[in-house]
């Protein structure tokens, strides 16, 4: 959904709830109206307030408004929007005179509230989002000298970006299986083993970049479980014209290269970019063959556009990247010998999203939305000696969406949005393959979701929604969230939020259909099992079926239930301080599960839902900027992320470890180290100093130990040597630009983990200090 | 200063003991028993080891190995699998004893899966089992549940002495538990395994060579069930 479709309708919501009649007027003698305008433009939802009292009104769709004045005589009108400065305008009413006073505004130089959209499908400032909501903009991206998704994230305070099969997103501490990628609103695709790369976006075009924490499957579906986080561009405004180039260098080869070109019109808009994004790679372990990361170039072209006809706006995004990496490994082979292989690998995805925003009457907008993509990998494993090819596997995924959204705005007080869509998604690729019948793996869904927001005073903001997924291959299910904004006074935010969230099965736990030629066993998705079980039955294969797989009802999706609740208060101009908690149930997690026994001895596997783990924490943020042109932000988060049934199983007694001279110990809940990979301490710092155009930023970010293996047996991290020892990581970003006859010169330098910590081979994305220098030239 | 008065302070509790007519029992120092073959592989297929689908056949009064895996001379096997010299059997991760369908002998055992080894003071006067006779863990799935081989130490990740993990590819002992038997002779014994990876490493990868068993275990053999001797 493109933020410019809903500028008016924005405002609405924006301003237009917490500013309200808070008195119904008698029938009153005299009256003020008019329209609120800015350049000719009507300004919906523009609060018109009689000054120094609570009596006021807000403009409708058309910038209307019509205010009964308590008495006849002189009067003062105050008139605010977001994004506009605040105006009084003065006016006198004889007694039941109708007063025509028009009101122009003007744009405010700083936008003071920041818009986000990505909380309740709607634009909407920032302050008045009931759920937790970090924006990071475009500005703060270009300090921080940030290329990829990963280099923002990882800043972001209670996020976490985890090496598991390329660089995950941790939110509330679920792995980031469980979180929704957005590009302008519609969900990027292609994971592997559940891992989005954040490091697969580039964050070139980006205005700014939205995360939301808590589930927000209510609005978005399957895998806004534990977070969204949003990419959303801008198109430039009218009568501007852009160009730019920027060129970075760094350790290991690093280069990356942009060239961006945008155009406004007051009719049309767009803008495109050219990424390339490259690295020699780098190795850890020079010991053994192959690098700890391979060497890859990675190419992102963009092209976004909006055309304005009459009321209704017409906006295209496309975008498609290919990236090609070669790295090498050893493998042991049967004779003991290490050989040494290479691996290639080549990623081509691409999305085009057209969207249609139509106003219809005053109070209704409808945005239709289609959105297509295709994500497709190949991977070749071939013996460095003779080029002999040991495996290859291919991989392709479609998704196609078609969607509508009404959003209703019925008054200052209640705004409505109901939407529905259709999804259709195909699999190919080796373990993917077509079932007896003939068919790919395909799916099907069809949902719809409604959110109303209720407003019933200043001081409260009610918002519930619900969604509705009936899926081909999985249970359907109904997903509601229910939140709560409450300002008892200014300056004082209070939120809470109780919901759920869903996560689809994974496409192997759906669709797989693999049998182990060497080994002997065999895996199948839910929908392949009753079949694959025949088949190998049929075959004569089976020894023992332990129950039959056509008994079983349809796979659920794994849920959640969620609590957050949070507070933020502005203790002066400068200081802000926010704290939080929230709390996650999660059950009906996927695993693999024995189904039958073979002759072979081996087993044959089905997905099944049986665990149940929870994540809890507390947070805290301050920012200050305590001198001019100085900014401070820090941030803690606690974590406690376990697994149910071992948390069981210690308060039972039942569970021991093993110390390294041999000894059997007894483990109590508090040696357990949760699920691996999270960490119960964390913090992040960012300090920016600010004199004109050159800016030194300093970021850093501490993460306390966390478990990263089991070596004694009990599944889980209770020793010292099956934890990654915590660390601190510091970033010194130092920019300044120059105008100059040629156009804007941006020189950047740079130096990430400044004291060069490294964990060896645990963590391969820390190789310790590296240095870059970045310059560009813009027009 | 320190040094002198903890000193003094070990003389008075060394001349105390001396004192005292009661000796305070010690465990009975416990023996290892390194790298017995399970049936190692003798070759490697794409997917892992391949062995030749033998037991080693161990006696556990003598620390000795009765019949090893790589002997696969039929003569030689049957002599020696259908004697009583051995008392425990390795295979891969099946463990076995020799007595109800394993073997001729009159061993018996039982599994105790929350008794750390050091802590296992007395061998339990009951409870003991033939393979065969046991009922292991069934296997839960939401469909339904099966029951497992009736060995005394049930096969399969976690539900006997080890658990596998796929992500490491790695066969670890579970700690905290202890297999205790009664010896075909009559001693009553209690053993753990340490490792299952060739030269005991302490954090085994899947570069090391699976099916080597490294043992720990006490016998007591003065036909007690005790696990602690006054002997010095």
């Amino acid at each position: 959904m493109s933020r410019i479709a809903f500028s008016n309708l924005d405002l609405v919501l924006i301003k237009g709830l917490w500013i309200l009649l808070l008195s119904p007027l008698a029938v009153s003698a005299q009256t003020v109206e008019g329209v609120v305008r800015s350049g000719g433009q009507p300004i919906a939802g523009a609060s018109v307030r009689l000054a120094d009292t609570v009596r006021g009104t807000s403009a409708g769709a058309d910038g209307t408004y019509r205010l009964a004045l308590p008495s006849e005589g002189p009067f003062r009108l105050t008139v605010s929007a977001v994004g506009y400065e605040t105006t009084e305008v003065a006016g006198t009413a004889a007694v039941g005179e109708i007063v025509r006073l028009d009101i122009d505004m003007v744009q405010a130089q700083v936008q003071t509230d920041r818009v986000v959209v990505t909380a309740t499908r709607s634009p909407k400032a920032l302050e008045d989002v009931a759920v937790p909501t970090t924006v990071v903009d475009a500005e703060t991206i270009r300090q921080q000298g940030a290329l990829r998704l990963g280099d923002v994230l990882e800043d972001v305070p209670g996020l976490f970006v985890f090496d598991d099969h390329g660089g995950g997103v941790q939110v509330q501490g679920f792995a980031s299986d469980y979180t929704l990628i957005l590009l302008d609103g519609e969900p990027v695709i292609g994971r592997l083993a559940g891992t989005l790369d954040v490091d697969r976006l580039t964050v070139a075009g980006v205005d700014r970049i939205e995360v939301v924490e808590g589930p927000s499957s209510s609005l978005y579906g399957s895998e806004a479980l534990a977070g969204v986080v949003n990419l959303v561009t801008a198109m430039p405004a009218p009568g501007t014209e852009t160009a730019g180039a920027r060129l970075r260098a760094g350790t290991f080869g690093e280069t990356d290269l942009v060239a961006e070109a945008a155009v406004g019109r007051q009719r049309w808009a767009a803008r495109a970019f050219v990424n390339r994004y490259g690295s020699d790679g780098y190795d850890l372990t020079p010991e053994s063959f192959g690098p700890t990361v391979p060497s890859f170039t990675d190419w992102t072209g963009d092209f976004r556009s909006e055309v304005r006809l009459g009321a209704s706006r017409l906006s295209l995004g496309t975008r498609m990247a290919v990236e090609d990496q070669t790295g090498g490994f050893a493998r042991r082979e049967s004779d003991g010998t290490q050989v040494p292989y290479i691996d290639t690998g080549r990623r081509v995805d691409w999305s085009v999203h057209p969207e249609w925003a139509v106003p219809l009457g005053d109070r209704f907008q409808l945005t239709t939305t289609l959105y297509g993509a295709r994500y497709q990998t190949e991977t070749r494993f071939r013996r460095q000696s003779d080029g002999d090819l040991l495996y290859s596997d291919d991989f392709d995924q479609r998704f196609g969406k078609a969607e509508a959204q009404v959003d209703a705005l019925w008054s200052a007080r209640h705004a409505t949005i109901l939407g529905a869509g259709i999804t259709d998604e195909r699999l190919a690729g080796d373990r993917y393959t077509p079932d007896a019948a003939g068919d790919a793996p395909n799916a099907q869904q069809v949902f719809a979701f409604a959110q109303h927001e209720w407003a019933p005073s200043r001081a409260w903001a009610v918002s519930a929604s619900a969604r509705f997924d009936a899926h081909s291959d999985y249970a359907a299910r109904l997903t509601p969230k229910l939140s709560v904004l409450a300002r008892p006074r200014d300056g004082l935010r209070l939120r809470a939020s109780v919901g759920s969230g869903f996560k689809a099965p994974a496409f192997r736990q759906l669709y797989l259909a693999f049998t182990n030629a060497a080994a002997g066993y065999s895996v199948f998705g839910s929908t392949r099992l009753e079949e694959g079980v025949a088949e190998l039955d049929a075959q004569g294969q089976l020894a023992q079926v332990f129950f039959d797989p056509a008994l079983l009802g349809d796979i659920e999706a794994e849920s959640s239930v969620a609590f957050n609740v949070g507070v933020a208060a502005e203790l002066a101009p400068w200081l802000t301080v926010e704290a939080g908690g929230f709390w996650n149930e999660v059950r009906d997690l996927i695993e693999a599960q024995p189904v039958a026994q073979k002759t072979n001895g081996q087993s044959v596997f089905g997905y099944f839902n049986v665990n149940r783990i929870y994540t809890r924490g507390l947070d805290a943020q301050i920012s200050m900027r305590p001198a001019g042109g100085l900014e401070v932000a820090g941030s803690y988060q606690f974590l406690q992320a376990r697994d149910r049934e071992i948390v069981d199983a210690l308060a039972d007694g039942g569970v021991f470890g093993r110390d390294l001279n041999g000894r059997d110990y007894r483990l109590s809940l508090s040696d357990y180290g949760g699920l691996f990979g999270r960490s119960p301490h964390a913090a992040t710092l960012r300090t920016t100093l600010s004199r004109g155009d050159a800016s030194a930023q300093l970021r850093g970010r501490w993460r306390s130990r966390y478990g990263f293996a089991d070596f004694d047996g009990n599944r889980l991290a209770n020793r010292d040597d099956e934890f990654v020892a915590g660390y601190a990581v510091f970033d010194l970003t130092l920019t300044n630009s120059w105008s100059t006859q040629a156009g804007r010169i941006t020189a950047q330098a740079g130096v990430d983990n400044l004291f060069d910590v490294t964990r060896a081979t645990l963590v391969p994305s820390m190789p310790g200090r590296t240095v870059f220098a970045t310059l560009g030239l813009s027009f | 200063m320190n040094r002198i008065a903890l000193l003094a302070l070990a003389g008075v509790l060394t001349l105390s003991a001396c004192d005292s007519t009661e000796v305070e029992p010690v465990p009975i120092p416990a023996q290892t028993a390194d790298d017995i073959e399970a049936d190692p592989a003798t070759s490697f297929g794409p997917q892992g080891p391949v062995g030749n689908g033998l037991f080693t056949l161990f006696d556990l009064d003598t620390g000795q190995v009765v019949l090893s895996s790589s002997e696969t001379d039929a003569t030689a096997r049957a002599a020696d699998s259908t004697g009583t010299a051995w008392d425990i059997g390795f295979r891969a991760t099946t463990i076995i004893f020799n007595n109800g369908i394993s073997g001729p002998g009159s061993v018996r055992a039982q599994f105790l899966p929350t008794t750390p080894f050091a802590e296992l003071t007395m061998a339990p006067a009951d409870g003991y089992l033939a393979d065969g006779e046991n009922t292991c863990p069934a296997v839960q799935t939401p469909g339904g549940t099966f029951p497992g081989a009736p060995l005394v130490v049930c096969g399969g990740s976690d539900n006997g002495w080890y658990n596998y993990n796929p992500a490491a590819n790695v066969v670890t002992p579970i700690p905290g538990n202890t297999i205790v038997f009664q010896t075909s002779e009559g001693d009553y014994g209690k053993l753990r395994v340490l490792s299952y990876y060739r030269g005991n490493p302490a954090t085994p990868t899947e570069n090391d060579t699976a099916r080597y068993y490294t043992l720990e275990y006490v016998i007591q053999d003065d036909g007690t069930r005790d696990f602690q001797t006054t002997d010095n």
